[in-house]
């Protein structure tokens, strides 16, 4: 097929309206503004299953109760009908294994400390939450630092 | 289990993880490329996502039609219950947003906890070159790198409910 892409502040506006939309007409509303987050929603899943399988009882959000979350996985999905679609899909091997996973674990363990991921501390900055408009201007902080540190980097290699 | 709410939610999924695909959205990425080559084009995405739900939600709120609480617990009412099960913890009164009573009740751990976070998030994730979005979105592209963040990502969840939950607890 031709290409067809989408300019990042259509995906803006086409998102912010399903995910308010979405918590008012399907009442998804123990926790607020838990329509799309890719930490809560693996962590609500996991331990879901982990409980169904073992009989524990480990922490899962008032609604995650009443429903199973598929978010993380689906757009896994919706990304891999993509790729294919365009013909994008190149299978690239990794250079850096274990930085990858630690990162991946570290992010995760702060998601769940801090109650969310990016998208979703941008969507409770949205929402008039304090913690997330300080959580946002800590993320900015953190993309500042790195930026430095990998120019640092780059200069005391050449 | 509510069959129906969980296909609402997959088709959510399947719809973010098509757009995000084809237009290469990525929340960290918009700052990292504004401060490298003053790119501005993923950070106006990132503006108009927070000013929609901005605009959005403060009408429904003066409507009535969308209720207030605290992220995560649902709850105007302050205190809540957060159960570990494995250890059998009860932590009641997680005070989070105070006693109601003036800003200086915000002021608590959770504020620092929030920035101090929200700075390992962003440089970690600037090393890996993207947010958590934009991983899952280049391990369903082929990206063998992302499959090793996607391992941890998913092990992480197992491994802090069992062993680190009650250190960390004590953070809050």
């Amino acid at each position: 097929m031709r290409r067809w892409n989408l300019k990042p502040w259509l995906f803006g506006i086409i998102t912010g309206i399903m995910f308010v939309f979405a918590e008012v007409i399907f009442n998804l509303y123990p926790p607020t503004a838990y329509s799309f987050c890719l930490t809560c929603h693996a962590r609500d899943f996991v331990n879901t299953i982990v409980n169904l399988i073992f009989k524990t009882n480990y922490q899962t959000t008032f609604l995650a109760r009443r429903v199973l979350m598929t978010t993380s996985l689906c757009v896994m999905i919706g990304a891999f009908i993509a790729a294919r679609i365009f013909n994008e899909y190149r299978v690239k091997r990794g250079t850096h294994p274990v930085l990858f996973f630690a990162t991946g674990f570290i992010i995760m363990i702060t998601g769940i400390v801090i109650f969310g991921c990016p998208t979703r501390i941008v969507i409770r900055s949205g929402y008039g939450d304090v913690y997330g408009i300080v959580a946002l201007i800590g993320i900015f902080l953190g993309v500042l630092s790195g930026t430095v540190f990998l120019k640092l980097l780059s200069k005391m290699n050449s | 289990m509510n069959m129906y709410l969980s296909i609402v939610l997959g088709l959510i999924g399947i719809v973010v993880g098509f757009l995000a695909q084809r237009s290469r959205m990525c929340f960290v990425a918009g700052f990292r490329d504004y401060l490298l080559v003053r790119d501005k084009e993923l950070l106006l995405g990132l503006f108009t996502f927070l000013v929609t739900i901005w605009m959005l939600t403060s009408i429904l709120y003066s409507m009535n039609i969308l209720k207030k609480g605290i992220p995560e617990y649902g709850d105007i009412v302050v205190k809540s219950q957060v159960e570990i099960a494995m250890i059998g913890l009860n932590i009641r009164s997680l005070k989070v947003l105070g006693d109601g009573s003036g800003i200086s009740s915000l002021m608590n751990n959770f504020i620092i906890l929030s920035l101090g976070g929200g700075w390992l998030m962003g440089i970690l994730s600037t090393f890996v070159g993207g947010c958590v979005l934009r991983q899952h979105v280049l391990f369903a592209q082929g990206n063998m790198d992302s499959l090793y963040y996607i391992i941890g990502f998913y092990s992480a969840v197992l491994v802090y409910y069992n062993v680190l939950a009650r250190f960390l607890v004590t953070l809050y």
